[in-house]
């Protein structure tokens, strides 16, 4: 049996493009988790890292593919995200902050879902069949409480962003108390964080409270600039790593991180998600800036120093 | 030379009868309070009464926080105290370990002389029993605290958990009753154990904080803080020291006193107020003499 030169070449070039192609083969990903964060905040950014650090330790990493969207937080711009995950048919979806996680249910999809730092009084609208997490539950009272032992508030200041629905409802809670505590309520609705110093330009407040709203946390340097200059305490349902609240009220990022990248395994281990236990986030923290107190002229009492589960000095 | 041994001997007995006094008591009256609130607050509250003490008996009195529960017995003897406010655990390791002796108690605005144990929870946190407690995270004042700690075991223990460490996802303490409330309200914690005294003071202070808390159970009554005092104290200064106490609320200055803590008047303290304790220590599980509080 004779080998005809036309084909050995085709022979030749088969095995190449075989062994070309097996390598691909055994390093090609054998999951993908898609992940949208509320827009780009330090927060969310040490939620994703410490995600992907505990999926790494858990070893799926290397067969996961992330593909991470960090859209701006209106519902265009989170429903985009959304669908183009879906079409991209991922094995699952994982979303940091309520609107993310809203905008994910509203596509209706049958993607497993999971999502991290939803505020607590919103987990009904995101907790489907398809869906588990970690939600937060944090006191807005207690937020207020700690900002009113720092200055006599008349008018307090309150950046929310209709967008968000978190910072929406937040921002109707803190309504209800002011008139427990006879104060006056100026609602800074915020939704392009380049609008924040003509925003706050001209109004006359005692205090800033920054809602869970990524869009006035992307506004938190022009904020602390405004409170800086009036000589005022400004408080935050975040911890900011690029700029500390006066007092901050928040769940952990890292902790939370590290919660759902386990529930992310599960899911890629063929568990149903409603057959993994949604969760209330932990580790919260109550931080203190007294160096920023200090400039600013505060002093803070002892009273809440002893309370504070973390101090800047 | 008759007249010279009396002399002698006389002045050999004052020695020998002032000599407990000036072991502990030369100088001045050291007296310890356990944190039960911010202490800060609480030293704020009791400054006073140490000034007018000092005044009425006429030897200087201070006040010292005793920053933590379970050195207390410790630290009562190393610094040579001479008595202390103690809570009801406290109290009663007072008694059976240094043989000290309650002396006087404060009676509340409300009348009341006695405290409960309450454990709470944020109202919409969803918990309504010890069944809804599982796998969350409680937090108590100190081991070495009834209205904080004890009562809580017991209460759990009656309901089937005999071991909160594997039946909560955390177990913390807070070191003083205040900062339990404030651990639940911010949602640093699920569950809470304080003394009713605590928090219906902060209450007072902030309604909305009754409207966010909710009580799940409440406690048999147990005196309230109560000042004990070494049992070898010299019986004058100790009736000095009755005297000043129970007299307060008809003197003007005592009443200002009384008005900065929060109290009518001062009530004399047997060591039978104590008897509610055995009771939960029993129900608990505990033995003051084995019981590791530390």
């Amino acid at each position: 049996m004779s080998l005809r030169p036309g084909g050995l070449a085709v022979i030749v070039v088969t095995l190449l493009v075989v062994l070309i192609s097996l390598p691909v083969q055994g390093l090609a990903a054998e999951n993908t988790i898609g992940v949208i964060m509320t827009g780009d905040i330090p927060y969310y950014q040490d939620l994703h890292n410490a995600f992907m650090a505990r999926l790494g330790q858990s070893g799926p990493l290397s067969k996961t593919e992330v593909i991470l969207q960090k859209p701006y937080p209106d519902d265009i711009s989170l429903s985009n995200a959304a669908r183009k995950l879906i079409a991209m048919d991922v094995d699952a979806i994982v979303a940091y902050g309520a609107p993310a996680a809203i905008a994910v249910v509203k596509e209706r999809t049958k993607i497993p879902l999971v999502y991290a730092a939803v505020y607590e009084p919103l987990v009904p609208e995101v907790k489907k069949r398809n869906s588990t997490g970690v939600y937060v539950r944090l006191s807005i009272s207690s937020l207020l409480r700690y900002l009113r032992s720092l200055n006599q508030i008349n008018t307090l200041g309150v950046v929310y962003s209709s967008h968000e629905e978190d910072s929406v409802y937040q921002f109707s809670e803190l309504t209800k108390l002011a008139t427990q505590y006879g104060m006056k309520i100026d609602g800074i609705n915020l939704k392009r964080y380049q609008d924040a110093e003509a925003k706050l330009a001209g109004r006359k407040m005692d205090a800033v409270l920054l809602t869970g709203s990524s869009v006035a946390h992307m506004a938190m340097g022009q904020i602390i600039e405004y409170a800086r200059e009036k000589k005022i305490p400004y408080a935050s349902f975040f911890l900011c790593t690029d700029g500390h609240a006066i007092v901050s009220l928040a769940a952990s990022p890292n902790s939370q991180g590290e919660k759902i990248a386990e529930k992310v395994q599960k899911i890629l281990d063929g568990v149903p998600p409603d057959k993994i236990r949604s969760e209330a986030a932990s580790n919260i923290e109550l931080i203190f800036n007294m160096k920023e107190a200090t400039a600013l002229g505060m002093k803070l009492s002892m009273e809440l120093v002893t309370e504070a589960t973390r101090l800047i000095k | 030379m008759k007249m010279r041994y009396g002399i002698t001997l006389l002045f050999a007995v004052t020695v020998l009868m002032v000599w407990p006094v000036k072991a502990h008591c030369e100088n001045e009256i050291l007296i310890g309070l356990i944190p039960e609130e911010n202490i800060f607050n609480q030293m704020d509250r009791y400054r006073p009464l140490a000034a007018y003490l000092s005044k009425k008996i006429e030897t200087p009195v201070r006040f010292t926080i005793l920053s933590r529960y379970g050195d207390v017995m410790d630290r009562f003897v190393s610094r040579k105290m001479d008595g202390a406010f103690f809570g009801v655990f406290t109290g009663v390791l007072a008694m059976e370990k240094i043989d000290a002796v309650p002396v006087a108690r404060a009676v509340n605005l409300d009348g009341s002389s006695t405290v409960q144990s309450y454990i709470f929870v944020r109202n919409n946190s969803g918990i309504h029993d010890v069944e809804g407690m599982k796998g969350k995270r409680i937090t108590f004042v100190d081991r070495a605290t009834v209205t904080g700690y004890l009562y809580a075991l017991s209460y759990l223990k009656e309901f089937g958990v005999s071991d909160p460490e594997s039946y909560f996802m955390e177990v913390s303490f807070t070191g003083s009753h205040g900062s339990t409330i404030y651990a639940v309200l911010d949602g640093r914690a699920d569950v809470g154990t304080v003394k009713s005294k605590i928090y219906q003071l902060l209450v007072a202070k902030d309604s909305t904080i009754k409207e966010e808390l909710m009580i799940i159970a409440r406690s048999q009554e147990f005196p309230d803080t109560t000042l004990f005092l070494r049992k070898d104290i010299p019986e004058t200064l100790l009736s000095r020291i009755k005297a000043a106490l129970f007299n307060m609320e008809k003197d003007p200055e005592g009443i200002t006193v009384l008005k900065k803590l929060e109290a009518q008047k001062f009530i004399e303290a047997k060591k039978k107020d104590f008897a509610s304790f055995y009771d939960v220590a029993r129900k608990a599980g505990i033995t003051v003499k084995t019981y590791k509080y530390k």
